[in-house]
């Protein structure tokens, strides 16, 4: 399914912060000099996903479509269960040590 | 800044701005004599779903006159160097979740002093506060829709908030996000309740459970109670001083809904980052670390049985 922020949106959030927050506090000229280094690194990856086509979540849609409806036979929650597991081994695989 | 103060309060000292609070900037500030804290709204903040400062303020005042410890509201101002603010008494104590729920020890009468503080805020006349509204469950299925993601583990969730709603209660004033991490504790205890925003008319039980959901806990997850303590005696002693009778199964239901809530707060921060709003790596990553507070959905209606 397609999550927000998607992989180019969060490329493009630690860009932001890194050169309005931190490049200005680093007083050490090879470590500016690294930071901006890395920015442009970060920028290659960021245009790099730009180009990926899009997740199709339109499964995701009808399921949530049907749910709201109160089309809820049994299975489901073993199914969305699996779906979040899915996504938390990406987006925090240290919380599920924690059931 | 300090010259807008000075225009409303006289001398002050030189007004520092403390870090955190994403909605509203805290600045401290000492004049005549007391430690003070200076509330001022963001750059950009939309009040959809919160109170505005000036209401914020008179809720603050209403808890304050109701015997609630909060900190003592000094001032509302309208235009402070072109924003809303309100200025309150600074107080001592920690506010930070995570280092709350490693105190060594936890105070241990902080679950009690919880529930004495949500008896007294639930006993605030809601005719004090007239501007409060009385919040559905219909009201989270339209901050979900201003999202516009699919998330079927939320929808499930809100399905089974329909199917199993226990006996409506009288709504009453709620803080609305009464949990630690909003509260302010030393090693005596509760020190004060901070961060009214979310104040609005709804079922007491909803109050009591909201400091259960697990992103509240900080890590001690063993502790149902905001990660510093058990449940019974917190909820024993909140029937005992309200005369209310809320049973355990309304809290697991409540448990639930205030998970659903804070899975779609993840969601509509998130929001924040992407529409421009207010751009944050740490807004922004609450978009992915909602698929967190999913799974604990998920797990609490395995164990209530759902489909």
């Amino acid at each position: 399914m397609s999550e927000r922020p998607t992989p180019q949106e969060l490329a493009e959030a630690i860009e932001e912060f890194l050169s309005a927050e931190i490049l200005p506090t680093l007083d050490d000229q090879r470590l500016r000099f690294r930071m901006l280094v890395a920015l442009n690194a970060l920028g290659i990856l960021h245009r790099e996903l730009a180009k990926l086509p899009p997740e199709d979540d339109a499964e995701q849609r009808e399921l949530a479509a049907r749910i709201r409806a109160g089309d809820v036979p049994p299975g489901t929650l073993a199914r969305i269960k699996a779906d979040v597991q899915r996504r938390l081994l990406t987006n925090s695989p240290r919380h599920l040590d924690r059931y | 800044m300090r010259e807008a103060l000075e225009a409303v309060l006289g001398p002050v000292s030189e007004p520092v701005l403390l870090a955190g609070g994403a909605s509203k900037e805290a600045w401290a500030v000492d004049a005549g004599g007391e430690q003070l804290l200076v509330r001022r709204a963001a750059v950009g903040v939309i009040h959809r779903h919160t109170l505005s400062l000036r209401d914020e303020f008179a809720v603050i005042e209403a808890a304050y006159e109701a015997g609630v410890k909060v900190p003592r509201p000094v001032l509302y101002i309208e235009d402070l160097d072109g924003r809303e603010a309100f200025v309150m008494e600074r107080i001592p104590g920690e506010t930070i979740g995570r280092r709350i729920v490693r105190m060594e020890p936890v105070p241990p009468s902080l679950p009690l002093e919880l529930a004495e503080q949500l008896a007294k805020i639930h006993a605030i006349p809601p005719e004090r506060v007239p501007f409060l509204h009385h919040a559905q469950l219909e009201r989270l299925v339209d901050e979900l829709d201003e999202v516009g993601e699919p998330h079927p583990a939320i929808e499930l969730g809100l399905w089974w908030l329909r199917e199993n709603r226990p006996p409506p209660r009288e709504p009453v004033v709620v803080h609305g996000d009464f949990r630690i991490g909003n509260v302010a504790v030393d090693g005596n205890g509760l020190v004060g309740v901070l961060d009214w925003e979310f104040a609005h008319l709804d079922d007491p039980a909803r109050d009591l459970a909201f400091g259960l959901v697990r992103a509240w806990r900080f890590g001690v997850d063993d502790k149902r109670l905001g990660g510093i303590g058990e449940v019974e005696p917190f909820l024993e002693r909140y029937n005992e001083v309200t005369g209310r009778g809320i049973g355990l199964e309304e809290l697991d239901y409540w448990e639930v809904a205030g998970n659903v809530a804070w899975a779609i707060g993840c969601l509509t921060q998130a929001r924040r980052h992407l529409t421009g709003q207010d751009r944050s790596v740490e807004l922004a990553i609450l978009g992915r670390l909602g698929a967190e507070v999913e799974y604990e959905i998920c797990d609490l209606l395995e164990t209530a049985g759902a489909p």
